[in-house]
């Protein structure tokens, strides 16, 4: 449907996918290094299953979900008593292991990859994909959670002191992100027709980190920005040829500089303030 | 027991590696409270300007070693300048995604400028191995040993003794009193990151002469190996980092040795996770609260 361009909407989708996973993750303070870690083990189990032991499609998606929700609540429970910055050094050091073993564990390829995946993922799986999560991030955004996440966000000792269980929520958001992320390895293991280790590290984990500061970290649809505008933009850039990622850097650095807020910051300026309400109350109060 | 004593100094040697690359990450990470991404990568760069020096200029080791101090030393400059200094006082995670920005910079910089490949390192001093009885070791190995107790000496001394020493562990412990006390803050910082992007160039010399070559994405594995060292230390003592980043080549050596070398790198990262677990602040505990 979209000839060469098939490929670029589709990473583009599931990029957004995976950074609204971490959207949500985020938003109880809990920035995950790990997700491209949960993403690819969301990814074997799902392969696994379809390959092994002849799932259908869906099912198997769901699985990778739960995988990666399993893997995300345990993550939690572990870094329950971490501080900020030693959390998402602790959830790094997370992802790296689960890439160290998932490199040499021979039943799922080891350094060689799991391939022979059958090639369900298409356009449309994709969109619904990204739909659902956007759905439901959205939901929890305005549920008690939401505001419970944000909460222990913002304050923990506060939180808790207002009755907030920070241990339901802190696993729960985890949970919810990673099953996002588990479920968009699924649908990107059957894309790719491939998982291999490499894809597990740090460094990509680190891109949808990135995805996430430069559309806005507050904002749903920072996230959903930043993934779309830097997944674009490099293929855009392909004229510039091997200084393209001296340009990407340049670009990322740039943005921290001078807009550290991100594209779309809390408080909604210009054009996504006309639309919200919390722009609306920005502007009133500011009269 | 010859394995044993011939992966003990291998691990020394490893370990000396990481603590070479540690120190400077260390002494970035105490004073400014930031973790500076970039800094694999000025290692990189001095590497590369040793590289071009030994190749066109001079074969001399001090020579060598003196160029590729100045050109990761002026990189940490301009770092300090045009980036940690507008970005002090927020939030540690936008230096650090600011910095691994520069960091990508530098890495695809070079490799478009220079090569993307491994490309040799001219052997400025010989690799020949000398045998010492049970155990064989290389010049280059020595070289690197030496190197990186030199670090820790003047990282050392200068911390302890001198009086921008002082000021800086002043900085460390709390920059709002310190610049009340007449502190030069942004002097101070600058002078750290450049001291310690100065010692990242003269140790990249020593590794890049230990393997052999040089690569423009060796920051990745080096960096992320420092990283973990300073996380287990802590940022209270640079000695610590020191040990620590010793131990983790002595421990990979021998279960490299003696188990397999295919959990090499997940030993680092369990350590990682069982100290922070157990101690939040690192072994050594940290400055801050």
């Amino acid at each position: 449907m979209f000839g060469q361009w098939e490929s670029l909407v589709i990473f583009t989708l599931l990029n957004v996918m995976l950074t609204v996973g971490v959207y949500v993750t985020a938003m109880s303070g809990q920035l995950s290094l790990a997700t491209a870690a949960i993403a690819g083990l969301g990814g074997y189990a799902a392969a696994i299953l379809t390959r092994n032991f002849g799932w259908p499609f869906v099912p198997a998606i769901l699985m990778g979900a739960v995988v990666g929700a399993f893997v995300g609540a345990f993550i939690a429970a572990v870094t329950l008593r971490m501080r900020d910055f030693i959390l998402k050094l602790t959830t790094l050091a997370f992802g790296e292991m689960i890439a160290v073993v998932a490199f040499n564990i021979d039943y799922i390829g080891g350094a060689n990859s799991f391939t022979g995946i059958p090639a369900y993922t298409g356009f449309w799986n994709c969109l619904i994909g990204v739909l659902i999560a956007t759905y439901l991030a959205w939901r929890f955004d305005g549920s008690r959670l939401g505001f419970a996440s944000r909460a222990v966000r913002d304050d923990v000792v506060a939180a808790a002191a207002t009755g907030i269980s920070v241990l339901q929520v802190r696993v729960v958001t985890f949970a919810l992100g990673a099953a996002i992320c588990g479920a968009a390895g699924a649908l990107q293991a059957h894309y790719m027709l491939i998982v291999s280790p490499q894809e597990l590290g740090f460094f990509v984990s680190l891109n949808f980190i990135i995805f996430l500061l430069f559309g806005g970290m507050h904002v749903l649809w920072g996230a959903m920005l930043g993934a779309t505008v830097l997944t674009i933009l490099p293929e855009l850039m392909r004229f510039t040829t091997e200084y393209r990622h001296v340009l990407f850097g340049l670009i990322i650095t740039v943005v921290v500089l001078f807009r550290p807020q991100g594209l779309i910051p809390r408080i909604p300026t210009g054009v996504s303030g006309r639309f919200s309400r919390a722009g609306k109350t920005a502007r009133q109060q500011a009269q | 027991m010859n394995l044993f004593l011939q992966q003990l100094l291998n691990g020394v040697i490893i370990g000396s590696t990481y603590a070479v690359i540690a120190i400077g990450f260390a002494l970035v990470f105490t004073v400014l409270r930031v973790i500076n991404f970039a800094h694999p990568d000025i290692f990189m760069v001095g590497m590369f300007g040793g590289l071009l020096c030994a190749k066109y200029v001079s074969s001399n080791f001090f020579v060598v070693a003196a160029a590729s101090a100045l050109s990761a030393g002026l990189v940490g400059l301009i770092l300090e300048r045009a980036v940690l200094r507008p970005l002090r006082g927020r939030d540690a995670l936008m230096t650090l995604i600011a910095t691994l920005g520069v960091g990508i910079m530098l890495e695809n910089g070079v490799a478009a400028l220079i090569s993307s490949d491994v490309v040799a390192f001219p052997p400025v001093i010989s690799r020949q191995p000398i045998d010492l009885g049970a155990v064989s070791v290389s010049k280059p190995q020595i070289v690197n040993l030496i190197v990186s107790l030199i670090s820790l000496a003047i990282v050392s001394y200068y911390v302890r003794l001198t009086p921008y020493g002082r000021a800086t562990r002043a900085v460390a412990e709390r920059p709002d009193v310190a610049a009340a006390f007449g502190v030069n803050v942004s002097r101070v910082s600058q002078v750290a990151v450049t001291l310690a992007s100065m010692l990242a160039g003269c140790a990249a010399v020593s590794v890049g002469l230990l393997y052999g070559n040089a690569w423009a994405f060796i920051g990745l594995a080096y960096g992320i190996k420092g990283f973990i060292c300073i996380l287990i230390a802590g940022n209270r003592y640079f000695e610590g980092v020191m040990l620590v980043a010793l131990a983790l080549g002595i421990l990979e050596a021998l279960i490299t040795g003696y188990l397999s070398s295919t959990y090499r790198d997940a030993i680092a990262f369990l350590l990682l996770i069982a100290v922070l677990y157990v101690r939040p602040n690192g072994l050594f505990g940290s400055y801050s609260t």
